[in-house]
């Protein structure tokens, strides 16, 4: 079926390198995620694999065949567009057969393809209408329908939702995730969105300027990266990153005007480092209130914190105070009744805490 | 107009109406005299006013301009020249804007090496003055065989006109996403197929916008039809000047606008039936999907 394999993929335009030596295996069947900040190259290797731009190095092999010198059309590859991209002057049904009909499949047999994909996706009753007549959410819809009547080895989804409205966009996304458990093909997805990526994904690839950063399931990238880059980027609110000097394995903070020295995990690798100073990368779901039957753990401890700012975010509340003269963000239950301008007893949960260099940016491990 | 009041508002709105009404009744009197004086007879252009409605309208002076009137040494009205007209409009305007229509899709959608460009140097040909190309035009002609012939004027025009239908086109697809392009070749269609599928059904206001004014180039043009016609192909702009400045007697002007309007009236025409597309066809933006 539908493997793809890319294997030290080099493109430029002109003097610009705007991806270096990519390589990355996806498995038949797959729900891969490409994410990054917008200009990291996430839509050019897409439009690689699609065979809309040539390679400068490299190749590209799908289901074992080398394709990278085949035209788009010979991949047997399905794209939905950011615009949607349906084609303005044909109503939906034609939209969704134009593929069958460039690729010369009987009538008959496009008509049965159309029923079936209509009612998959619950567009049935529009079938006669121009993209024009549309709302947001239908139009995705046809696109998506585009996409699956061919029936390709692989689906290339670039960021698909981001012209949807919030509600609208949670919706489809369920959406996309059961056709992709009923299809079970293979789909490459672009985002810059970090809440699809995690909720989506069987795997997800971090790119940054050109360059693969990190790739794995959406729990290891959350709660394992590799670098303060992709710790800060995926989660929300993100991690807190605390610059602190390093005291006997421990490491000293400043909060609620106290100082205390942090028991952190992984003394080893500090050891190893020889850092006097280095980047406490903590979530805030690891700061909470006091929770009166905490698990006895030694890395549980216990820290003054001054509140400056509330942020009630309805399933809990984000407050936000200072830590060495860095922000930090921790996350209460909004019955905790804390406001701006208290102070409180805050529960660190650091067995979870990470740690980095603070020049290179890199994990200390 | 009860509650009609002289505010700011309206005064002004009362000042801008006869500045408009002031120059249309400037751009219409001219049609006006044309139209009256073709339907009055000679003795009453000659005695009465200028501006005077006719008293006793006749189409005289408009059968003579259309059949028998004198162009040169021939008698035979514009007429045959208004089909020569018709021969050399319809064939080059339907192959500038088919040329013009492919080397858009080509310059907006398939850039090659250069392409950029051969745009610049086809946006050129749009600032060349009829006058420097005569000769050089007449020896290729010559050298054609096709000196003094309605063919050979269509070619001049199609040479001429691609210039301009070419940036026509370009410049309405660039509006057109390229994504579509993209969509479609996914979907397995190829270069001409996406031509033919999805750029030529969103073309059709820039078609009008590039039809109307390749016709009215064509058929308005005289310098080229008199440099390339022979004695039986000029067109009507030639033949309306050869009616004109030959006098048998006395000058018709009854007949001479009737003639002058007989050859203005396709390109009036064109108008009225496609001139609301004209502008939405100049003013249509990007499509959107």
């Amino acid at each position: 079926m539908g493997s793809i394999s890319l294997n030290g993929i080099n493109k430029s335009f002109g003097s610009t390198e705007v991806l270096k030596n990519i390589n990355l295996d996806i498995k038949d069947g797959e729900f891969l995620i490409l994410i990054g900040p917008s200009g990291c190259g996430k839509s050019t290797l897409m439009n690689l694999i699609a065979g809309l731009e040539e390679l400068n190095a490299g190749e590209i092999v799908i289901d074992g065949k080398d394709v990278s010198e085949e035209s788009p059309k010979d991949r047997d590859i399905a794209m939905v567009f950011q615009s949607y991209a349906l084609y303005p002057t044909m109503n939906v049904a034609r939209n969704i057969c134009f593929g069958l009909e460039m690729n010369k499949v009987p009538k008959s047999e496009q008509e049965s393809i159309l029923k079936r994909v209509s009612e998959l996706l619950q567009i049935d009753h529009l079938l006669d209408r121009k993209p024009g007549q549309l709302s947001g959410g239908q139009r995705q819809r046809v696109a998506m329908g585009r996409a699956l009547a061919r029936s390709p080895k692989v689906f290339l989804f670039d960021e698909p939702l981001s012209n949807l409205d919030a509600k609208l966009r949670v919706e489809m996304r369920t959406e996309i995730k059961k056709l992709h458990k009923r299809i079970g093909t293979t789909m490459v997805y672009v985002t810059h969105d970090q809440i699809e990526a995690m909720t989506l994904a069987d795997r997800i690839a971090v790119l940054r300027d050109g360059e693969l950063q990190q790739i794995g399931t959406p729990y290891e990238i959350y709660n394992d990266p590799i670098s303060h880059f992709v710790a800060d980027f995926m989660g929300s609110p993100g991690m807190n990153f605390i610059e602190c000097i390093v005291k006997d394995e421990n490491l000293i903070i400043e909060s609620g005007g106290k100082k205390y020295e942090l028991l952190i995990p992984c003394t080893d690798a500090l050891n190893n480092s020889n850092l006097d100073v280095v980047l406490l990368g903590i979530r805030p779901e690891m700061l909470t209130e006091v929770q009166p039957l905490a698990v006895n753990n030694k890395f549980i401890q216990k820290v003054k914190f001054d509140v400056e700012v509330i942020e009630p975010m309805g399933a809990d509340t984000v407050a936000i105070g200072q830590w060495n003269d860095s922000e930090v963000m921790v996350r209460l239950s909004p019955e905790s009744g804390n406001s701006a301008g208290n102070g409180f007893d805050l529960q660190v949960d650091t067995s979870k805490a990470i740690l980095f260099d603070p020049s290179s940016g890199l994990r200390i491990r | 107009m009860t509650s009609f009041k002289f505010t700011k508002y309206n005064i002004g709105r009362a000042f801008i109406y006869l500045i408009l009404l002031f120059f249309a009744f400037i751009y219409l009197a001219p049609l006006y005299v044309m139209f009256t004086t073709s339907l009055k007879d000679i003795e009453e252009i000659r005695s009465g006013n200028l501006m005077a409605l006719p008293i006793d309208p006749t189409f005289y002076a408009w059968k003579k301009a259309w059949s028998s009137a004198c162009t040169g040494s021939d008698c035979n009205g514009l007429a045959p020249y208004f089909w020569n007209s018709v021969r050399i409009v319809f064939p080059a305007v339907i192959i500038s804007t088919i040329v013009g229509a492919f080397n858009g899709y080509v310059l907006a959608k398939w850039k090659f090496k250069g392409s950029e460009f051969l745009f610049g140097a086809l946006l050129f040909g749009c600032f060349i003055p009829f006058q420097v190309i005569l000769l050089p035009m007449a020896k290729l002609l010559g050298m054609l065989g096709l000196a003094n012939t309605v063919t050979g004027l269509v070619l001049v025009h199609v040479i001429y006109g691609v210039a301009f239908t070419t940036l026509f086109f370009r410049n309405y697809y660039v509006g057109i996403p390229t994504e579509l392009v993209r969509a479609a070749k996914l979907d397995g269609a190829g270069f001409f197929a996406i031509f033919r599928h999805i750029f030529i059904p969103l073309s059709a206001p820039i078609f009008v916008v590039t039809i109307i004014w390749q016709f009215t180039q064509i058929w308005n043009d005289f310098l080229f039809g008199v440099v390339y016609s022979g004695s039986g192909t000029q067109p009507i702009t030639v033949a309306l000047n050869n009616l004109v400045n030959t006098s048998v007697g006395g000058k018709e002007y009854n007949v001479d606008m009737a003639a002058a309007i007989i050859a203005a009236l396709p390109t009036l025409a064109v108008y009225v039936i496609a001139g609301k597309y004209f502008v939405r066809g100049l003013t249509a933006g990007a499509v959107k999907g």
